[in-house]
């Protein structure tokens, strides 16, 4: 029945129906009382490997930094966690539907991003891109990167950054394992991606990547991964900042970095430093 | 200065209603989007004859008797009529790239881009279509009409030339133009290889911006109308080579 | 011509048949055996990935479902004499039967929302039933151009016949027309099923965990790039062997309608 009636919308023409549903998402407005009221919390992850989200095999069940920051928030709130994978091409779609609460999803700080979502302003990590190019390509910095062949993710905001500042000509590939076989298959002279992955791909699997390094000096754009909620959803907000803040405080997240061994944890160091001696 | 007045009641116009065009004035995403419908219809161009000629050697291989050349392109025709486009794509441009890679001493060597994976792709894909129902056709020539060709003196080529692909053309048209409305669909696949088509520049622009349903009327309409256009050439082809008497 | 086939044929054509079919299979277990820590990883994730391809059985068995039921009454609706009820039936195959899956795929997943209210209660829609639709679309345009084709594949004289015999419109069309079209649409359709079928490997570009999904979460995870390899040729050997005896008996059945 509600099938039927949704085809009969798109016969009408899908700009009407268009119209009319996206203003459900309109009204989904008190977030903290939804999760209270349903129990849960809704975290859109992203499984872009190693240290941050992936699948484990044996229990089948999502795994990272990401995951158990989540974890933690949800326990902070006194509900239970529910995750939604998303992909960098279809996450801030999901978030805005509706469909997940917030995104701890590699999502660093933008201003183009903060125009149509709001976030949590204390951040869970710093992270910029990294370029994993070949030894001998001879590639010594961004700039050089110039009219070259560059592979990303779908979504990804060092898309921009390469294109306007470095000339880059960059091309998107659905997710991370295809970007990285692209840069093997020489479509493109480097893969940039969060430095984090990257950086623990090279160490666990050297054999495999030993044609290759991470050679450019800095890391594109480091940003401060934020997580992303709606526009507008201020208690939401104001509930999660304090929860990121006192698993700073009480060194929680250090202690998941070291766990999911991200390899540089600076930045958490002196947050962890920083928020405990404020306490 | 005019053009961006024009441009700006449009994007304001369309804003009343609901829909979201900003991008078109900014900077690169109007390029990536602009460039999109270009880039789909060079595609489009150019797999049209692809698919045709390949279509035509593998019917011909099809065909021939000999097992040399029609037990490799029955086994092609197969796996590729059987298994997803996109995949076959991505298998292609990841697995079979990197293989070319190697042979050729380096990637640095390698000369094929995602470009020219998609029309490799979705060409023989489309020619393995093109190829069975050109068989169909050419089995549906009517014997007697081959022996009245041998009989006046025709070799086995000249009656594959003259008689049996002129007919079988005719015959196996309107499933040629179905595939080559096919064709026009597939192209999309591309943007799982970063081929900068129109569905691929719509997601770098609707990853950024949440305009999805404004992109999805113009991408919709833009399709409509390229297949309304070749399904009216095909009709125009069909009138055309139309051979009075034969039925077809 | 087709007579020497026939006959010298048969046996050699089951073999390279045959051969066809454990082709995938065998390149991925000679493989998997001589690189035995890629084997055991493969192993290991075989379950994830038959659970993702389940998926892909299921949207494509729904999509058909509805899809054929709706294409057919659009079909029926396509040949109605009044105009009112034809030029929109007419605009919806003809606007549905050209988008790419993709496109709409994309279209529904992203334009319909998350969750239904029906009487105050939330219901779940989850991104799968959005790629059902999606595919349920153009497969539901596909069979109304079938069906058309079908009813008008049947020479008008057998509906004077009907009709002198007594039966009204409904009638005819009822036992007469539609047992005939049902044959001579069975070939196409199940065409369309197979097409449908591999057309939800584009599902996992918009996040639905189905096969392709799941070999890319694991390549992922697995972080080996030989994995990487070996998982799409699983994919694509478990696509064929779910299609390609779909398309044999598709064959089988034209050519059995064909000679009779």
């Amino acid at each position: 029945m509600m099938l039927r009636k949704k085809l009969a919308l798109s016969v009408l023409g899908l700009a009407i129906s268009i119209s009319g549903m996206t203003a459900t998402s309109a009204f989904a407005d008190a977030t903290l009382d939804r999760i209270k009221g349903r129990g849960a919390l809704t975290v859109g992850v992203i499984l872009s490997g190693a240290p941050f989200g992936y699948i484990d095999p044996k229990s089948q069940s999502e795994k990272g930094y990401n995951l158990d920051i989540a974890k933690a928030l949800a326990d902070n709130l006194g509900v239970k966690l529910e995750t939604v994978t998303v992909t960098p091409p279809n996450r801030v779609q999901f978030l805005q539907q509706g469909k997940v609460d917030i995104l701890i999803a590699n999502m660093q700080y933008t201003d183009e991003r903060a125009k149509i979502l709001d976030y949590v302003p204390t951040p869970y990590d710093r992270s910029g891109g990294a370029a994993v190019v070949r030894k001998d390509s001879g590639l010594k910095d961004w700039s050089d990167l110039k009219g070259k062949p560059v592979c990303v993710s779908q979504g990804s905001n060092f898309t921009q950054p390469l294109i306007e500042q470095y000339g880059a000509v960059v091309k998107a590939l659905p997710s991370q394992p295809e970007s990285l076989l692209a840069l093997q298959g020489g479509n493109c002279v480097a893969a940039v991606h969060v430095g984090a992955t990257v950086g623990l791909l090279m160490q666990d699997r050297a054999d495999e990547w030993k044609d290759y390094a991470i050679p450019f000096p800095t890391e594109l754009v480091p940003s401060d991964s934020v997580i992303w909620l709606r526009k507008g959803e201020k208690d939401t907000q104001t509930a999660l900042d304090n929860a990121v803040k006192t698993l700073h405080a009480d060194g929680k997240l250090l202690e998941f970095a070291k766990a999911n061994r991200l390899l540089n944890t600076t930045y958490l160091e002196e947050e962890h430093k920083a928020l405990s001696a404020s306490k | 200065m005019q053009d961006s007045s024009i441009l700006n009641t449009f994007i304001a116009m369309m804003d009343r209603i609901g829909l979201n065009y900003e991008f078109l004035a900014t900077g690169y995403e109007a390029t990536i989007w602009r460039d999109g419908f270009i880039t789909t219809l060079y595609l489009i161009a150019l797999l049209i004859p692809v698919s045709l000629v390949a279509g035509l050697v593998f019917a011909a291989c099809l065909t021939s008797g000999r097992p040399f050349l029609s037990a490799p392109v029955r086994g092609f025709v197969e796996i590729t009529r059987n298994t997803p486009t996109l995949v076959q794509l991505m298998f292609s441009f990841l697995v079979l790239n990197t293989f070319v890679s190697n042979l050729v001493g380096g990637a640095q060597n390698n000369p094929l881009t995602p470009f020219f994976w998609v029309v490799a792709v979705v060409g023989l894909h489309i020619a393995a279509l093109h190829a069975e129902a050109m068989r169909a056709g050419i089995e549906a020539v009517p014997s007697s009409m081959v022996e009245a060709a041998r009989g006046m003196g025709f070799s086995q080529w000249q009656i594959l030339r003259h008689v049996e692909l002129p007919l079988a053309f005719r015959a196996s048209l309107p499933a040629i133009v179905n595939n080559l409305i096919n064709l026009v669909k597939l192209t999309t696949v591309g943007n799982a290889i970063a081929v900068s088509e129109i569905t691929y520049a719509s997601i770098m622009v609707w990853t950024q911006r949440d305009n999805v349903v404004s992109l999805m009327i113009v991408i919709l309409v833009f399709f409509s109308a390229i297949n309304i256009v070749v399904a009216r050439l095909g009709i125009w082809v069909e009138r055309k080579l139309a051979v009075p008497g034969y039925g077809l | 011509m087709t007579a020497t086939t026939m006959t010298s044929g048969p046996k050699k054509q089951h073999l390279t048949r045959s051969l066809a079919f454990v082709a995938l299979p065998l390149v991925i277990l000679i493989w998997a055996l001589t690189d035995l820590s890629l084997g055991r990883t493969l192993v290991e994730w075989i379950p994830y990935l038959a659970s993702g391809f389940m998926m892909n059985i299921l949207i494509s068995l729904l999509a058909m479902t509805f899809g054929t039921v709706i294409g057919a009454i659009f079909g029926i609706l396509e040949l109605a004499p009044y105009r009112l009820v034809r030029y929109p039936v007419v605009a919806y195959v003809q606007i549905f039967r050209n988008a790419p899956h993709l496109v709409l795929i994309f279209a529904t997943t992203y334009i319909f929302p998350f969750e239904i209210v029906i009487a105050g209660n939330y219901l779940p829609f989850p991104d799968w039933v959005k790629a059902v639709i999606g595919l349920a679309i153009p497969a539901s345009a596909y069979v109304a151009e079938i069906t058309r084709g079908a009813i008008q594949s049947i020479p008008t004289t057998q509906w004077e016949a009907a009709q002198g015999l007594g039966f009204s419109r409904w009638q005819a069309l009822r036992y007469i027309i539609l047992p005939q079209c049902v044959r001579r649409s069975l070939p196409p359709w199940m065409n369309l099923f197979s097409s449908i079928t591999m057309a939800t490997a584009l599902a996992s570009l918009v996040g639905v965990h189905e096969l392709l999904h799941a070999a890319t979460d694991a390549s992922t995870a697995v972080r080996r790039i030989d994995f990487t390899i070996i998982a799409y040729i699983v994919v694509m050997a478990a696509f064929f062997a779910l299609c390609y005896p779909i398309s044999r008996l598709t064959r089988r059945l034209e050519r059995r309608f064909n000679a009779a």
